[in-house]
């Protein structure tokens, strides 16, 4: 009997295909957030008020922040989801090795950031509408320039892909040793208790304000693709020995 | 061509080995039946041949290249066992779909027939099947996806006879009109023996025999007869088993080459030969005591 061919490059394609098909749930559960984000957000992101003597002004602040948070935290979940043991042997139920499982998964990855990315922004819009009909008196929308509507649709995007390649490096180094999965929110945790900047965790500090400070945006699109890039050479790297068990 | 060759191999888990020192070589086409008992070392030979576990040492070769995380190897073997995993958001008719994408000589016409045939639903999902159904399921993946090598592990648990039979045969059909190299391990000898070629037997991780199934068949002969005279006709030869029947009766099995001189004593002293099945010559062979489960409860 003659032996199938097939190219990593041809099953990375038709793994991510079925991955598009197969995990349906996490964009259902993407919809799910961002509209509880949504909701969430009408209470404001931040306020401000001033009176004098015969006037008195509030004003409400609104915006995407808390979807954009939502949904970098669905993005973290859903790296890390990927990686367990599960999602793992449907890959190798059908053909497949570690490789191919891997690049498709970060093909994945890559779409939901983007989608992410796309509609958390887009929510926007979907809350001036709401705004318009129920929302108060003398209701102001911003309007972006176009420049910026770029910039914030590639950051938020770049953010969600950052994410995500944190949370896949995460359940891939929990894969290898169930220890990881204490350690690593141990270490971020106490890092947070203990205060960033003293007692040895400037690193912490050092590493926010490399990523989430910097003023240029071609810099900071650089310094995030290295990044991500970084944490998915990684997770490859450390999966690429193991092996698929129950 | 050697499908499958395999030379020292020793797979280690913690403490234990599942494998040890396994070396056995498979040709093209050929149905092979590998039988051991529970804990024997078959699911992880099985696991290590389709390239999911890592060999501890030794060399496994699939199609000439080494099975573990190998595109090629996982591209032309299908192992179908009774735990697998199917993607939970896709229906049964969507993950046929997503195995014709997968598998280059899928037979789509086979498979939808066979779905129809053991009643199946379009919209069900897998994991609400029962598990007879599951492993129906499975068997009809396993078939149709038409792979160089393809594994059952335990392919009928949970079946009913009924299912096992048209699996059997379903099995032997596909078989003859696309010859593949296939390996089957089940605990049911009697029920595969027809369909076997060979037979590889395993035993706490090693290779015990190997062998067509026809020779098996004949490997061993049960005498039976007074204890006595059983013991004195068996001194000199290697006992595989032996039990006491009865009051001062023992059935003793012992390995096939006797020569005229012991049949014609065994005549004189009254023994009765007959011929033990080839799925009782691997219960007996694989047993880890010489007694059985009798032995347990006698206190003395």
């Amino acid at each position: 009997m003659s032996l199938s061919k097939t190219s990593l490059l041809d099953n990375v394609k038709k793994q991510f295909t079925f991955k598009l098909k197969a995990y349906k749930q996490v964009f259902i559960s993407l919809i799910f957030i961002q509209l509880l984000a949504v909701f969430f957000s009408f209470n404001g992101v931040g306020m401000m008020g001033s009176s004098s003597e015969s006037i008195e002004i509030d004003i409400q602040f609104y915006s995407a922040d808390m979807v954009i948070i939502f949904t970098i935290i669905w993005a973290f979940i859903t790296a890390i989801l990927i990686t367990t043991t599960a999602y793992k042997k449907d890959d190798f139920t059908f053909v497949t090795n570690q490789l191919s499982s891997n690049l498709s998964n970060m093909l994945f990855l890559l779409t939901g950031s983007i989608v992410g990315g796309i509609t958390a922004m887009l929510s926007t819009s979907l809350m001036k509408i709401i705004m318009n009909i129920f929302g108060g008196l003398g209701y102001i929308s911003a309007s972006p320039s176009l420049s910026e509507i770029v910039i914030g649709y590639s950051s938020t995007i770049l953010y969600i892909l950052l994410f995500s390649g944190l949370g896949y490096l995460f359940g891939t180094l929990v894969q290898i040793s169930k220890a990881f999965a204490v350690l690593i929110p141990g270490v971020f945790i106490g890092a947070g208790i203990l205060g960033a900047g003293s007692l040895g965790f400037e690193w912490v500090k050092g590493m926010y304000q490399f990523i989430f400070t910097e003023p240029s945006v071609l810099v900071f699109v650089l310094k995030v693709l290295v990044i991500v890039a970084m944490l998915f050479t990684s997770s490859i790297a450390l999966s690429n020995r193991m092996e698929v068990r129950e | 061509m050697n499908v499958i060759e395999c030379r020292g191999l020793t797979k280690v888990y913690g403490k234990t080995k599942a494998l040890n020192h396994l070396s056995f070589t498979i040709e093209e086409n050929k149905i092979t039946g590998l039988i051991g008992r529970n804990g024997s070392g078959k699911t992880t030979l099985l696991k290590t041949i389709a390239g999911y576990l890592r060999e501890t040492s030794g060399e496994i070769k699939v199609f000439s290249e080494k099975s573990f995380n190998n595109l090629m190897v996982s591209a032309n073997v299908i192992y179908i066992n009774d735990q697998m995993n199917f993607p939970t958001a896709l229906t049964l008719r969507e993950v046929l779909n997503v195995s014709a994408m997968f598998y280059e000589k899928w037979d789509h016409e086979l498979a939808n027939r066979l779905f129809d045939y053991f009643s199946f639903q379009s919209t069900h999902y897998y994991n609400d099947l029962s598990k007879g159904m599951k492993s129906t399921f499975n068997m009809i993946v396993g078939l149709c996806a038409r792979c160089a090598l393809t594994m059952f592990d335990e392919p009928t648990t949970g079946m009913d006879a009924a299912v096992r039979k048209d699996f059997y045969r379903a099995l032997l059909k596909d078989y003859i009109a696309y010859p593949r190299t296939i390996l089957l391990s089940s605990h049911h000898l009697e029920e595969i023996e027809d369909l076997l070629e060979d037979i590889l037997l395993i035993k706490e991780g090693r290779e015990h025999l190997h062998m067509p199934i026809g020779e098996l068949k004949e490997w061993a002969i049960g005498i039976q007869g007074l204890s006595e005279n059983v013991e004195e006709w068996t001194r000199n030869k290697e006992v595989i088993y032996s039990k006491d029947i009865g009051v001062n009766r023992t059935y003793a099995v012992v390995k096939n080459n006797l020569s005229e001189a012991d049949h014609q004593k065994a005549k004189a002293a009254d023994l009765a030969l007959t011929q033990v099945t080839s799925s009782d010559v691997c219960v007996y062979l694989t047993s880890k005591t010489k007694g059985g489960i009798d032995d347990v409860f006698i206190k003395d």
